[in-house]
């Protein structure tokens, strides 16, 4: 039991230093950053659902159509791949907790977006942001899909940034 | 509980400034003057639930934001280049320009001011921010409330008022950085300039824009300070009573008009 709770300690750190880790399999791979910020869930959470607000403070952000509520669908482009157009589904959304985005159908080729804050003891507030793609097809993409570890930097550096900023305004 | 001669106090002593915020929210005098009626009639029939948690002026200022944002809700936002739609639609219409005209030359309150028309073009623009977002900028940048009696107000936390008072900030200095040529040579928005052409023919412009700190500082390209003295200059003036105000209040009945009949058609 100590081992366990050391294991998923250990993974918190980790995945709160702002830097990414990708981890590949044959029909997958999945990449995943995490910060700790320094405000309100209610501030992370306002900014990582305005689309029509996210170009002004993610610079990984090129454009947003949509709304990101629950079964909308959103277009984005990003400077991963600055001339495709990204289609996805919101699947999920919990406020201030929990959000997942997806394209793609299985079992082809899918891929999953998951947001999760967490509020730390010391107050501040645990990001993470995950992606797993893969499905039958995805050994024959693999090549030709960029890696993310850093615009999933990038975006994570960003909103620690932009809510820090909203949180200490003057009174 | 406060007695009722306090309400008539304090709400005496705020109307002014609950004016020139409704105002600035609906763009319309009509909807003003409902709201203000309605507030107190609210006010005096719920005197008895008001606890003292916070001031009269907030509580008053909370009913008349409730009642706004019920009015508001329904309605679409105005887009950023209203004042361009509008320009477009006061060309084609001649009475309205006659009008103007008249209420220049007859009214006490019907000269043109540079000044006067930024606080016109902020109130015009600011309607292009999401409901939320106009409101805490007024309450907190305009009307000087702290972020806590905002929360209140609003019935929010704090967290969000400071959310949205950062956004409408930012999203208002981007609009005025690309549009307003006060600021920036290459704006595309000329109209305060072009109407005191049209009705100060005598005098020279540049001799009224040096006047005016945030042309003064406009070199210096800090964008949130020329927004702060943006703001200095609206809050300086009160739009029901200064030397403009006959001449604005119809210039905003007439963008009203206008932004209705856009909005309905889109």
């Amino acid at each position: 039991m100590r081992t366990l709770l050391t294991i998923m300690m250990m993974t918190t750190q980790l995945l709160a230093n702002g830097q990414a880790k990708t981890e590949k399999k044959t029909f997958s791979r999945e990449t995943t950053v995490g910060v700790n910020i320094e405000a309100s869930s209610q501030i992370i959470w306002a900014l990582l659902t305005n689309a029509a607000d996210y170009t002004r403070w993610n610079s990984t952000i090129t454009s947003m159509e949509g709304d990101i509520a629950i079964k909308e669908t959103i277009k984005l482009k990003s400077t991963l791949d600055p001339d495709r157009v990204f289609k996805l589904k919101v699947k999920e959304m919990t406020a201030g907790s929990r959000m997942i985005w997806a394209s793609g159908a299985a079992p082809f080729f899918k891929g999953t977006r998951t947001y999760l804050l967490s509020e730390n003891e010391n107050g501040t507030v645990n990001f993470t942001m995950s992606e797993k793609i893969g499905g039958l097809m995805f050994p024959m993409a693999a090549g030709s899909i960029p890696p993310f570890d850093k615009v999933f930097e990038q975006f994570a550096n960003d909103l620690k940034n932009e809510a820090e900023l909203i949180s200490n305004q003057k009174q | 509980m406060p007695t009722i001669d306090q309400l008539n106090a304090d709400f005496e002593a705020c109307k002014g400034q609950l004016k020139s915020y409704l105002l600035r929210m609906t763009a319309s005098v009509e909807d003003v003057e409902d709201i203000i009626q309605d507030t107190y009639v609210k006010a005096h029939a719920n005197i008895t639930s008001f606890k003292g948690k916070s001031t009269l002026k907030t509580w008053l200022f909370a009913i008349a934001s409730n009642l706004a944002r019920d009015l508001l809700r329904s309605q679409k936002r105005w887009p950023e280049n209203v004042t361009d739609i509008c320009r477009e639609a006061a060309l084609s219409n001649r009475d309205f320009l006659g009008e103007m005209m008249g209420i220049r030359m007859n009214s006490p309150q019907g000269n043109f001011e540079i000044k006067e028309h930024i606080t016109f073009c902020f109130a015009c623009v600011s309607k292009s921010l999401p409901l939320e977002q106009q409101l805490v900028l007024l309450l907190k940048q305009v009307h000087d409330f702290k972020v806590k009696e905002i929360a209140e107000i609003i019935d929010n936390s704090e967290a969000m008022v400071k959310y949205y008072l950062h956004t409408a900030r930012q999203k208002m200095i981007d609009i005025f950085d690309h549009r307003c040529s006060l600021i920036n040579q290459k704006g595309i928005c000329h109209q305060c300039t072009e109407l005191n052409g049209i009705f100060n023919p005598k005098q020279d412009a540049q001799e009224e824009l040096v006047k005016i700190d945030m042309v003064k500082k406009a070199k210096d390209k800090d964008k949130e300070q020329l927004f702060d003295l943006r703001l200095d200059i609206i809050k300086s003036i009160d739009p029901y009573d200064s030397p403009a105000s006959a001449l604005q209040l119809r210039h905003l009945k007439h963008n009203k008009e206008v932004m209705d009949r856009h909005l309905k058609e889109k």
